[in-house]
């Protein structure tokens, strides 16, 4: 080997973690015969994280989790170790040392180690022992949507809090509702989804969510978790304004963090997340980093699009190719929250965003669309309870479409209905045979109408249209000759 | 010719349009001066049904535009020149034996078309391969079902556009349309669909267009131009989901689910929500009705198949019809509606660049051997594989290209994608040379055009959309100085010196199409002419002897791969070949109207039918950016080339995507020649355009 490259197809890649983004990954190397080593530290085959809610809700089989089936990867050439935790970086012999010292050598070094959820400070939570207190759950991994479906499916299981009102917290908890528990959320911030939206978004939202007989407390902290009076194992969770919420279960929504302890010990950039350029190299070029746990450009995304572009963009770098497709430049953001019967999409960061708002709030229908346009683009948008044009605005967000100036409100607006059908005499009621309606009335009979007009002998659709034209015929004069 | 037609009496057969065929009958009038058309109501298929471009199918009876000369253009003046038949063939022949012997025998090229009969197709490809020794034969059939052609092969062995008839749609509980307007393509077909919904069953239709078919329709999912792939995985993906697989099928009939299921499993509706503009609600909803079906079949057309991922596209959907346990069931499995009249038929026979008679592969030994044998010539003097439709003009005229070609039931210069520079290609021949009725735009361009038979004066097969071979028989004698295309090609082979027979009846030719299908994929062996006549709405292929019944259904017990079972094929979504930017920020799209026909050569000249002209539809939100208005001109532009047409302004279209009909000079060149790896199908249904008033 010569001197460190950023851009060789030299010789085995190892990727620290086995999520969506390392798996992306090894599809775009094996496609082009580079070998690749996965290193996950769960137990489970990769999987596809982002079902893990509707698994729960029971809306998702959980067997299309997996993300491959389990003879892919040794045909694709891709190398899969489970329960394969990494500890150290050792990056002068270039090799990753594994829980039990094993060690793995490695040309390039991909760090795609996702995030970890963020523990709330709730006194009681968190064990002397340092175990979780039974009753409370995280939802990040396969593992614990297992465990949570468990406690769910145990018969004394009627109440749940989760503490979180973001995109997750709001998904688990329909999910639970949908399971026929009595779910109430608990969010910190003055609203639901303080991260993604406004206030009057949040506040639409917890009126949604409270008409689908979900309690939901914001502006109100959990701070300690307390044996329930039942003697059940059931607990309460005390929040800082003083209310006590029964339940028998606590999930943990309350966001995550990049992954970067690995990184950090390893001596590479790190601020939020791992710091990586475009062609998501971190401070050492042999070393690489996507996904949750990276950071371009000041952003850390934590969703799987923008993780499976640097993905696509790194598969083509690690293999030597140039060009546009082997870099990334960003990703716009759409955040789509997965859940039954409540209808939220963001578009990049409507509360940051800067231009002219269009805006419209409709209580009554328990909706609020935002849209904020610069230079007649929108650059970002906020669409609660009404997505009828969620697919044509999001379009227009990513394709940077240049709207008219009456445009951004027409998209907030239904279309027109449609006019109101005239059967005026030159009014086309047949357009197999070009038959108006005109020609129609003067018909005595619908066989008259077949041979004289040819009307309903092509697609028939116009069948009834015509029978009503010979019932609103004015009456042939009786009797006299003809 | 084998039944010869009583002056006067009535003649049944079938519309020279679509691949419907409906039945009709015409009758001459008194010395043959007009014909008169009426509808069949003993054909299974139409019931009496015709639309009102099958009701004015006479109107080029004794029209004033049909051509009775064979003309050879005046190379001093440019002009055409009206010369006898013997002149004209016998310079065609010198001048094809010329460039051949100048640039070898691919230096000529033959051009055909899915509207040729498969008599015409089948002794077309014969002419190509026999009596000029080239492999450069192609037809305008690759621009319209081909892609589904590949993904059908590729899936179940076999590619026949229905595998079952088409009223068995009627006792469906689901019926999905994608990229079909059928409404306005084949009316009378829609009467099958509304029977459907009378017994209770649910169609769907998926266009970015609410066209008539879509409003005809219970539910209508509206996506972006060329993202019916990631829909279709998003379907598979939620129908999985729901536990809507039928795994006893997937094991016992098929191979390759687990790789699919892989590939769908990426494509959760939120994600096909933002390719494809579909809500994810929308996406859950179709899939949770086909996963409660009973019965339910997937049918594709145009709007899903000309695409740069064409046959990925009609894959992905197969994909989901099998998932679900649909081929081979009652009233269930996957089909393509078939565009042209004998689109089906003419695929078959041999005027594909890689295919002999009866679905044979070209570069198959065996294949060959038996063709070589029939045609009685060595296998080794046949040429291998030429080059797919686009390809081949774009190579005309250029080194290494062909320098002369024959053009048989095909109007190029409207129908190309990328027409105006498919046009420069043409220019750029030695020997153009097309047989056509009428001057068509592509005729007009030749210097040789020879007046050839329409199909009331002539008889011959056609295979329908449900691979129902369907006879069409002459009803009255053509115009003095016209010939058929078969008699065309005769006089053509002989003076090439060609070996082997050269018959112009079409019931001799079909019998030798017969022979040399026998064995293949489509066999029509055990058909012929007086078989179709006797039959009770025309025989099923594959029909290996006469004591055969025909096959309506296909796939009950078996697919047609050696072991039997289908192909699941993993596919994913590329993104369009052209993809919308800031210079060209909207879709455009194309397709077709009722009262037309392809590139219209013919109903353009019957005076009966609407003659609108190219039109851009829009919606009002984009009408209202560039300022347009209701029936004023508006311009589209796009890499290749710029049109101007009024604008129609209508909500039925999606706001981001413009749509003009192809039947007029102008669409195509504006359209894409980015090509499917597969089937060598442009992407005529969605490309980047810009727009302004």
């Amino acid at each position: 080997m010569t001197a460190p490259t950023t851009s060789a197809a030299a010789g085995p890649v190892v990727v620290v973690g086995a999520g969506m983004a390392a798996v992306r990954l090894a599809e775009g190397l094996a496609a082009r015969g580079v070998g690749v080593t996965l290193l996950g530290d769960e137990d489970a085959a990769p999987y596809n994280r982002i079902l893990l809610s509707a698994v729960l809700e029971g809306s998702c089989d959980p067997s299309l989790l997996a993300l491959h089936p389990p003879s892919w990867y040794a045909d694709a050439g891709v190398t899969l170790r489970t329960g394969a935790r990494v500890v150290d970086v050792d990056r002068d012999a270039r090799e990753v040392v594994l829980a039990d010292d094993e060690r793995v050598a490695y040309e390039h070094l991909v760090l795609a180690t996702g995030s970890l959820p963020t523990l709330p400070p709730i006194r009681g939570v968190v064990r002397p022992d340092g175990g979780l207190h039974p009753r409370v759950h995280p939802f990040r991994s396969l593992a614990d949507c297992r465990r949570l479906q468990e406690a769910v499916a145990q018969p004394g299981t009627r109440r749940a809090v989760v503490v979180g009102g973001g995109l997750l917290g709001l998904q688990v908890a329909r999910a639970l509702a949908v399971r026929g528990l009595a779910v109430e959320v608990v969010e910190g911030g003055e609203h639901l989804l303080r991260s993604q939206v406004g206030a009057p978004a949040g506040r639409i939202l917890a009126r949604d969510l409270r008409r689908l007989g979900t309690e939901v407390y914001t502006g109100a902290r959990a701070t300690r978790l307390l044996a329930g009076p039942d003697g059940d194992g059931s607990v309460t969770l005390v929040l800082d304004n003083g209310a006590t919420l029964g339940t028998d279960l606590v999930v943990l929504t309350a966001g995550g963090r990049p992954s970067t302890a690995l990184a950090r010990r390893a001596g590479l950039a790190v601020r939020r997340g791992v710091v990586v350029d475009g062609h998501l190299t971190t401070s050492d070029p042999r070393v690489h980093a996507l996904g949750d746990c990276a950071e371009h450009d000041g952003v850390v995304t934590g969703f799987v699009p923008p993780a499976w572009d640097q993905a696509a963009a790194l598969a083509a770098h690690l293999s030597g190719e140039t060009g546009p497709h082997a870099s990334y430049a960003g990703h716009r953001s759409v955040a789509r929250l997965r859940a039954t019967d409540l209808d939220v999409a963001v578009l990049g960061d409507p509360r940051t965003a800067v231009g002219d708002v269009v805006e419209v709030t409709n209580p009554v229908a328990g909706s609020h669309r935002r849209l904020v346009v610069r230079d007649g683009r929108i650059v970002a948008a906020t669409l609660v309870g009404d997505l009828s044009r969620v697919g044509l605005i999001t379009g227009h967000y990513d394709r940077g479409t240049v709207l008219g100036p009456a445009e951004p409100a027409a998209l907030l607006a239904g279309d027109r209905p449609p006019a109101p059908r005239t059967l005026a005499d030159d009014a086309e009621v047949c357009t197999c045979a070009g038959a108006t309606a005109g020609a129609v009335r003067a018909c005595t009979s619908l066989e008259d109408v077949r041979a004289t007009t040819r009307a309903t002998t092509g697609c028939g659709g116009c069948a009834d249209d015509v029978r009503a034209l010979l019932a609103s015929r004015p009456l042939a004069p009786q009797g006299g000759s003809r | 010719m084998t039944r010869e037609t009583r002056s006067g009496g009535p003649t049944a057969t079938h519309c020279p349009y679509c691949s419907l065929q409906c039945g009709m009958v015409l009758t001459p009038g008194r010395g043959g001066r007009t014909l008169t058309v009426a509808a069949r109501e003993d054909h299974p298929v139409s019931e009496g049904g015709l639309c009102r471009k099958g009701w004015t199918a006479a109107g080029l009876h004794g029209h004033r535009e049909r051509l009775t000369t064979p003309l050879v253009r005046d190379r001093a003046t440019g002009d055409l020149r009206a010369v006898d038949w013997d002149e004209a063939l016998d310079l065609v022949a010198e001048r094809l034996r010329a460039v051949q012997a100048a640039h070898g025998p691919d230096g000529v090229a033959v051009f055909g078309g899915g509207g040729l009969t498969n008599e015409k197709a089948y002794q077309l490809g014969k002419l190509a391969r026999v009596a000029l020794g080239t492999s450069q034969v192609d037809y305008n059939g690759r621009w319209c079902m081909s892609s589904a052609a590949s993904a059908s092969n590729r899936a179940f062995g076999i590619d026949r556009g229905l595998p079952f008839p088409l009223a068995d749609v009627e006792h469906a509980d689901v019926v999905v349309l994608v990229g079909s307007n059928l409404v306005e393509t084949m009316p009378p077909a829609a009467r099958h669909l509304d029977r459907c919904r009378a017994n209770g069953g649910t169609v769907v239709v998926i266009d970015p267009r609410r066209t008539a078919t879509a409003e005809r329709a219970d539910v209508h999912l509206q996506p972006v131009p060329g993202t019916d792939l990631p829909l279709a995985l998003g379907v598979l993906h939620a129908v999985d989901a729901a536990g809507g697989v039928d795994a006893a099928y997937v094991a016992e009939r098929t191979v390759g689910w687990e790789d699919s299921r892989a590939s769908a499993s990426a494509w959760w509706p939120e994600r096909v929500e933002r390719v494809s503009g579909v809500p994810a609600d929308e996406v859950r909803a179709l899939a949770s009705l086909l996963a409660g079906a009973g019965s339910a079949v997937v049918l594709t057309a145009r709007g899903a198949e000309q695409h740069a991922q064409g046959t990925a596209t009609v894959l992905a959907w197969i994909d989901v019809a099998l998932a679900l346990g649909l081929p081979g069931r009652p009233h269930s499995g996957y089909g393509c509606l078939t565009g042209q009249g004998n689109g089906q038929g003419g695929r078959e026979h041999g005027q594909k660049a890689d295919q002999l008679p009866g679905y044979r592969m070209i570069d198959d030994p065996a294949a060959r051997d038996h063709v070589a044998a029939v045609w009685g010539v060595d296998a080794a003097s046949l040429p291998g594989p030429g080059r797919s439709a686009y390809e081949l003009l774009d190579a005309l005229g250029t080194p290494g290209g062909p320098r002369a070609m024959l053009v048989h039931g095909s109007n190029i210069v409207v129908s190309a994608p990328n027409a105006a520079h498919v046009t420069d290609r043409l220019a750029a021949l030695d020997l153009l040379v097309v047989c056509d009725l009428v001057m068509s735009e592509t005729a007009a361009l030749a210097d040789v055009v020879l007046p050839v038979t329409q199909w009331s004066e002539e008889s011959g097969t056609t295979t329908n959309l449900e691979g129902r071979v369907l006879l069409r028989q002459r009803a009255v004698a053509p115009p003095a100085g016209v010939r058929s295309d078969l008699e065309v090609m005769a006089g053509l082979a002989e003076r090439l010196g060609a070996p082997g027979t050269w018959s112009t009846d079409p019931a001799e030719v079909f019998d030798e199409l017969g022979r040399a299908s026998a064995g293949g994929r489509a066999d029509y062996a055990g058909i012929s002419h007086a078989r179709i006549a006797e039959s009770d709405g025309g025989v099923f292929w594959p029909c290996p002897d006469a004591d055969h019944p025909g096959t309506p259904r296909l796939f009950a017990d078996a697919f047609a791969h050696p072991d039997g079972r289908a192909r699941f094929v993993a596919v994913d979504h590329l993104g369009p070949a052209e993809p919308v930017d800031e210079a060209f920020p909207v879709h455009l799209t194309t397709g077709r109207v009722l009262a037309q026909y392809q590139s219209g050569a013919q109903t353009r000249r019957v005076r009966e039918l609407p003659d609108t002209g190219p039109y851009v539809e829009m919606h009002p939100m984009l009408a209202d950016r560039i300022g347009a208005y209701d029936g004023e001109p508006v311009v589209v532009t796009t890499r290749r080339g710029e049109l101007k047409a009024p604008a129609r302004l209508t909500t039925a279209i999606r706001p981001d995507t413009v749509f003009v009909p192809f039947h007029w000079v102008g669409a195509n060149r504006l359209t894409s020649d980015a090509l499917d790896p597969a089937s060598r199908m442009p992407a005529f249904k969605v490309c980047a355009a810009a727009v302004r008033a």
